[in-house]
């Protein structure tokens, strides 16, 4: 890799992973205060995700395994805000269930 | 109180003067990089380095112990076992801590033998404290495992947290024996070395502070054991299976095979995942009590640690973990401003909870709350945050500068050293060092007069 290439490359696999952070809380905030709002800027924030990853795939020089795990980890973040909400629903109901 | 209880409190004292002595040492190693002069002849920068990362990890160790010394009888129900010998140790803990920081001062290194190993310093980067303090280490964490589990025996009860725990407490010793062995083999060495670091932090000690997470969260909020435990064993799970592989993301430039590389890279690409998780469960947790607590400041840090975790481990780590990039970030400042992030995030802010939990109880106040801790937690996390987006710009020039377009030569070295964006970075990490100082400074002062001040937070009864 060139050396401008490394720090691109660098910079866009951190924008990535912050960029998912911001849409796992937003989504959460989405669902906690009922606000269209939240949901708008989640929805906002995986787009800007979206596009990081898409720029890591077509502009640096990390081979396809590395560029698949991109996309596959993109797919995991999407995925990754509502089943943990859902589990910890569920694992909530049950425990005030119990008590 | 339990006996247990008053030792916590004493492990939590002794913590918190070790993360003041971790923060001023941490500032004149700062210092160092914007007037090389400084201590000329007194105290050398290596000297410095070895007090701040050693005592990084004892103060953290201290909490950790802490943290358990003040759950566990609440959670079994009775004493501690072998309490006395927990008790004793803890002297011996603090006077060899002492002793230890005064001979790395006064003698500071010996020469290559036997000797200077055994009372000096055994040379190895982290672990440096001489032989006969690894030795003592050793037996203080046999006599907490023995604490842990015995009572768990006396007790005929465990629960889900007190399992993890004892099962966590056997790798997390076994590993900490690899700090004494002299391989010769330069690349052996390093290789078993990394066991040691980064099974300790990346595997073994995230164990450790879930489960004092998961006990802290029933105490704050309330939050029923089947919860917590539910999600200690998930997080367990997916923070061990992306950590322990991880492993291979620091062998880099030690002669290890290169698939190590590639499996590093992937595995650690994965952290991010439960990390973000963690970060949903936080804000989960904040919306269902409206942030409400009688313990603002243990929530406010517990809220910190997930979101540091998140952005310090997650993020950053995730900037430089494929190997591509490595290759050229590795022993920059760029890792040097994740080491800082994770390390705050994954368990400074998770000490900094339990204290404030253990303060509530101590000094009896229905609510912790005023003004001091806002303070603390705002300079705290505003001076971490800068210091490491700081050490980034110049690990950037480093990997820029020195690796990719000089080829690491001596002369590259040297124009990274001189590029006027790594020196600026420098400068601007040691102000935000200042700014996080004055943080533990108002830390200090507020634990030290917590429901001292006046006006005086109605008192409650004691639980225990």
């Amino acid at each position: 890799m060139s050396a401008l290439a490394t720090l691109e490359a660098g910079l866009l696999l951190g924008l990535y992973a912050l960029l998912a952070g911001i849409w796992g809380v937003f989504w959460a905030l989405a669902q906690l205060r009922k606000t269209p709002m939240y949901g708008r800027l989640a929805i906002a924030a995986y787009g800007l995700h979206v596009l990081a990853a898409l720029t890591i795939i077509l502009s640096t020089p990390l081979g396809f395994g590395w560029k698949s795990l991109i996309v596959v980890s993109s797919f995991a973040f999407l995925a990754t805000p509502p089943m943990t909400w859902r589990f910890l629903r569920h694992t909530h109901q049950n425990g005030q269930a119990e008590t | 109180m339990y006996r247990s209880q008053t030792l916590a409190v004493k492990y939590f004292s002794a913590a918190i003067a070790l993360f003041g002595v971790m923060t001023i040492t941490g500032l004149i190693a700062a210092y160092y990089y914007i007037n090389p002069d400084f201590l000329f002849g007194i105290l050398p920068f290596s000297i410095a380095k070895i007090l701040h990362i050693n005592t990084l990890v004892i103060w953290l160790l201290m909490g950790f112990m802490g943290s358990i010394y003040w759950f566990l009888p609440g959670e079994l129900g009775r004493e501690t076992a072998g309490i006395w010998a927990a008790e004793i140790l803890f002297y011996v803990f603090c006077a060899a801590v002492a002793v230890v920081a005064v001979v790395l001062i006064v003698f500071q290194y010996g020469g290559s033998n036997e000797a200077a190993l055994w009372l000096i310093n055994q040379g190895r980067k982290y672990v440096e404290a001489p032989r006969w303090a690894a030795l003592g280490i050793v037996v203080i964490m046999v006599v907490f495992a023995y604490n842990v589990i015995g009572t768990a025996i006396a007790a005929r009860k465990t629960t889900g947290i007190i399992t993890v725990l004892m099962i966590d407490l056997i790798p997390l010793i076994l590993l900490y024996l690899i700090a004494f062995p002299a391989i010769s083999n330069m690349s052996a060495d390093l290789f078993w070395w990394w066991w040691l670091v980064h099974l300790w932090v990346e595997a073994t000690w995230e164990v450790l502070i879930g489960c004092i997470m998961a006990l802290a969260l029933m105490q704050l909020l309330g939050t029923s054991r089947r919860i917590v435990e539910t999600w200690l064993y998930i997080e367990v799970a997916l923070v061990l299976g992306t950590g322990i592989l991880g492993l291979g993301h620091h062998y880099f430039w030690i002669g290890t095979p290169s698939y190590w590389l590639t499996i590093g890279g992937f595995f650690s690409a994965l952290e991010p995942l439960p990390l973000l998780g963690m970060v949903v469960h936080a804000v989960y947790d904040a919306g269902a009590q409206h942030m409400k607590t009688t313990n603002r400041p243990a929530l406010y840090w517990m809220m910190a640690e997930a979101f540091g975790n998140f952005i310090g481990a997650g993020v950053w780590g995730f900037m430089i973990t494929l190997p591509q990039v490595n290759l050229y970030a590795h022993g920059t400042q760029w890792t040097v401003s994740h080491g800082h992030f994770a390390f705050w995030g994954a368990y400074s802010c998770g000490v900094i909870s339990v204290l404030y939990l253990v303060l509530q109880r101590t000094r009896n106040l229905a609510i912790v709350d005023g003004s001091l801790w806002k303070w603390s937690f705002a300079a705290l996390n505003l001076g971490l945050v800068g210091m490491t987006g700081a050490l980034l710009v110049s690990g950037f020039v480093q990997a820029f500068v020195e690796r990719a377009i000089g080829g690491s030569t001596l002369d590259a070295f040297i124009s990274g050293q001189e590029n006027a964006w790594f020196i600026d970075g420098m400068v601007a990490r040691f102000l935000l060092a200042i700014v996080f100082t004055a943080g533990y400074v108002v830390l200090v002062w507020d634990v030290l007069t917590l429901g001292r001040r006046a006006p005086a937070v109605a008192a409650a009864a004691a639980a225990q």
